[in-house]
Order: C-alpha cells, then sequence, then structure tokens
C-alpha cells in the first residue's frame, strides 16, 4: 500500500518539532528510514510523536502497536489504516 | 480484564486530547522541561564484588552475580564505555558492590559517558573528579545501621563526606521495621542541608529476613512518607505520585508492567532493546537484566525500578490533566534525583492519585 503523501510530509513534520531533529525538512525527510536504528529513537520519544498523532487523526495508537511504527512510511500506513477504520 | 481494559473500563468520561492536557502553560512548561532528557539511555554496571559493609538483604549478594570474577583493568572498562556508547547508552548507573572501593573505574566510566549515577554506602567518599550523581544508601536511625550493616556511626560519616555535595542524594529505604526512624534521620539530614529521597525494601528472591514489607507497613509508610514531604520539602525529593507508585499493596510490575528485559521479551524498542545489566567481570546476561537483578519481582517497589518503569508508561498517563500532572511529578522526581544539574520543580498535583486501571 503506498502511503498518502501528505500525511508522510505531515508525520515527518511533527517527528522533526517533537524530537528537534535538525538539518532536515519534511521533505527531504526519508521515510523510510529507520527510526530506532538509524535515528536512536526510543519508546519515549515515541510515545510524544503519538501523543501528537493522536490528536491531529483523531485515532487511537496502541502502545502494543510501536514496534510497527518504526519508519515514517510505516506510521503513515498506519495512521491510513486508522482512519480507513474509522 | 488486563491492564488496557481496565484503564478503559475505568476511563474518564471527557476523552482529552493531549493537547488540551498540556494547554495549561504550567504543564506544558514542565512537559517541556522534562522532555529534553527522553535521550537518556541507560544500562548499569556491577564495578567489584567487595563491598566494605555486609547488609541483611542486600541484593547484590543474592544470586549468581555475586560469584562473577572482577575485572579491574581500566582500559577493559575504557573499552566497554567507547562500546556502550556507540550502541547508544547516554547514561551509566554503576552498582554493586560498592563502587567507592573502584574510584579508578568510576573516573574511567565517567571520562567516557559523562551522565550517570553510582550506589554508595557512602561509607568511603568517592572523589570530586568523578561527576556522577551519588546515591548514599540509608537503612535507618545509628542502632539499624549496626544491626543491619554492622556500621557504626554511619550516618555522621556519611555527611561527613558529602554534606554541601551537589553530587549527593541520600536514599532512606523503608523497611517493615524501620518506618518511624525517617523522623530522627531526616532531621539530621535537613540539619545539614543534605538532599533525600525515598526507597521501598524490595526483597531479594529466597529473601527469609524480617525486613519485607507487608500491607500494614506499606500503609504506614505511605502515610509517613507524606508527612515527611510536607515537613522538609527544601530537602526531600519526591512527590505525591511516587508515593503512591511505591507504597501500593500492588508492585511495579503488576501496576505498570516492568520494561526491564529480565521481564519484557519486546526487544524492538525501549528498554528491552537497550538495557543491559553487566556484571564485574563485564558479562551480561538479557534474562538477568533490570536495576535491581534478584529482586523479587512480585516484591519490587524499588526506587530505581520505579524510575524507568513509571517513567516508560507516559502514553497510560496522557489521558486527563490530573494524571499527566502526576506523571510529570514523578518524571521531574526522578530527574532530580538522578542527574546532575537537574533541579525539581513544585509538585503539580498536591494530594494521591491512583494509577490508571488501578484503586489508592
Amino acid at each position: 500500500m503506498a502511503a498518502d503523501k501528505k500525511i508522510i510530509l505531515r508525520v515527518a513534520e511533527i517527528l522533526i518539532n517533537e524530537l528537534k531533529l535538525e538539518d532536515v525538512t519534511p521533505e527531504t525527510f526519508d521515510p523510510d528510514t529507520d527510526l530506532i536504528d538509524e535515528l536512536g529513537i526510543d519508546s519515549m520519544d515515541l510515545t510524544a510523536v503519538v501523543l501528537v498523532l493522536q490528536d491531529e487523526y483523531n485515532i487511537t495508537i496502541n502502545e502494543e502497536d510501536y514496534p510497527k511504527l518504526s519508519k515514517i512510511r510505516l506510521i503513515a500506513e498506519y495512521i491510513e489504516n486508522k482512519l480507513k477504520e474509522k | 480484564m488486563n491492564i488496557a481494559e481496565k484503564i478503559s473500563a475505568n476511563s474518564f468520561k471527557k476523552k482529552w486530547k493531549f493537547s488540551d492536557i498540556i494547554a495549561d502553560p504550567v504543564v506544558r512548561d514542565r512537559w517541556e522541561k522534562v522532555k529534553k532528557y527522553f535521550y537518556l539511555r541507560e544500562s548499569t554496571y556491577d564495578m567489584t564484588n567487595r563491598c566494605n559493609m555486609k547488609c541483611d538483604g542486600c541484593y547484590y549478594y543474592a544470586g549468581e552475580k555475586q560469584f562473577a570474577k572482577e575485572n579491574d583493568n581500566p582500559e577493559d572498562w575504557r573499552r566497554l564505555m567507547k562500546e556502550e556508547k556507540a550502541r547508544g547508552i547516554t547514561y551509566v548507573v554503576l552498582a554493586g558492590a560498592e563502587p567507592s572501593l573502584t574510584p579508578e573505574l568510576c573516573r574511567v566510566c565517567y571520562e567516557e559517558i559523562p551522565a550517570g549515577c553510582i550506589a554508595s554506602n557512602g561509607y568511603k567518599k568517592i572523589p570530586e573528579s568523578v561527576g556522577y550523581k551519588i546515591h548514599i544508601s540509608v537503612w535507618g536511625n545509628d542502632e539499624t545501621s549496626r544491626k543491619v550493616r554492622g556500621a557504626k556511626g554511619l550516618l555522621l560519616k556519611q555527611i561527613e563526606n558529602y554534606q554541601n555535595d551537589p553530587r549527593a542524594v541520600f536514599v532512606f529505604t523503608f523497611t517493615k521495621n524501620n518506618i518511624d526512624e525517617i523522623h530522627d534521620v531526616m532531621e539530621m539530614l535537613a540539619g545539614h542541608d543534605c538532599k533525600a529521597t525515598f526507597n521501598t525494601f524490595s526483597a531479594p528472591l529466597q529473601y527469609k529476613g524480617d525486613l519485607r514489607h507487608n500491607t500494614e507497613s506499606l500503609a504506614r509508610t505511605r502515610k509517613t512518607m507524606m508527612d515527611i514531604m510536607t515537613q522538609y520539602p527544601g530537602n526531600v525529593l519526591f512527590s505525591p505520585y511516587s508515593v503512591v507508585a511505591h507504597t501500593h499493596i500492588y508492585g511495579l510490575h503488576d501496576l505498570y508492567g516492568c520494561s526491564y528485559p529480565r521481564r519484557n521479551p519486546l526487544t524492538d524498542i525501549g528498554l528491552g532493546r537497550s538495557f543491559r545489566q553487566y556484571r564485574t567481570d563485564l558479562r551480561w546476561e538479557r534474562d538477568a537484566s533490570c536495576c535491581v537483578p534478584d529482586t523479587d519481582c512480585a516484591d519490587c517497589r524499588h526506587y530505581a525500578a520505579g524510575s524507568a518503569v513509571v517513567t516508560a508508561r507516559l502514553y497510560r498517563h496522557a489521558t486527563d490533566p490530573e494524571t499527566f500532572k502526576s506523571w510529570l511529578d514523578y518524571a521531574d522526581t526522578y530527574l532530580a534525583v538522578w542527574v546532575m544539574g537537574y533541579e525539581k520543580g513544585p509538585n503539580l498535583v498536591k494530594y494521591m492519585k491512583a494509577p490508571p486501571g488501578f484503586d489508592l
């Protein structure tokens, strides 16, 4: 499934804001970067992002699903699925 | 009913958006303050198998780790610290058995990873060049220290070594038998302007001694902690929610689900992925890895465990303003206890809030 480009860009923007990432923009953020292995983000960082995403898309993201959210593209797909379920 | 279902069943009439929870500027500021430290990734290290005391209920001298052969080669430790840094560890806890007996190794660790903490009995002063937080264990008044630790005049010696030392936090461990002794101990610590925090005795596996808590002693500990916090607000680093988490009839694992590898099979993200507990021979095993190995998990209310376990459950606390503020108080307390230079703010919630999905 190809994730919506708009959602990918918005997830990237939220990640950049929440994690105070430098030298990257939503447009230059590779959506296939492994956030855990390559960026070193941890469960606390991810929770901070998840709380904003839940508000933004009015969805619930379960803690148990964190391991599925290791890339921007995967997060965007997860959000799309959640939106379809509504 | 599992914890998630209980939380959902007890859920609040209003479903809060996180942006509404942090709309209050005081809450938002505290959130931003705490969030800056999410980069901390912890592991722990036994520095030696020696100690200059023998305490009843010591977790180090339970289980196999006490028999590990000591590696006292600074270059081996330097190499380990470099490897730890390379795999993302940013915070070290130097514990077991008594790190003050290996000052050179502590210095090497500090040179490589400058954020961390040392757990010490405080009898021998750790050189000031090692700029970690130092947690000095206090197990009661002089009489109790003599009985339980075989140490005479220990509190005065600890104060003499660490008075006016910004690294020092005195950690009073409440056992079933020493609850009222905190009054005398705290008076003395406050009289010397020392900072203190609280621990709850958590029995090692196969522990047969008399210090293990029961329902009555936990309730008395809870009340006493609240009283002492009120009496010494400038000296005690704790919060009402910390009191709840560490004196509940359920231990930390039952309340929050322990996130250390020993109880957490997940290796994708979080402590289950990154945390290791190294023995003094510089080896580690996933199944034994937690901050207080060989503690009976069902009885674990340990302050060090809670600092990671409660804090990691941010998501479960982001449900309504009061629960979230209680979590912020907990996180603010843990950072003040564990991180050099971090100043605790006033507690945002002055009463005891129940953990998500549980009663008080």
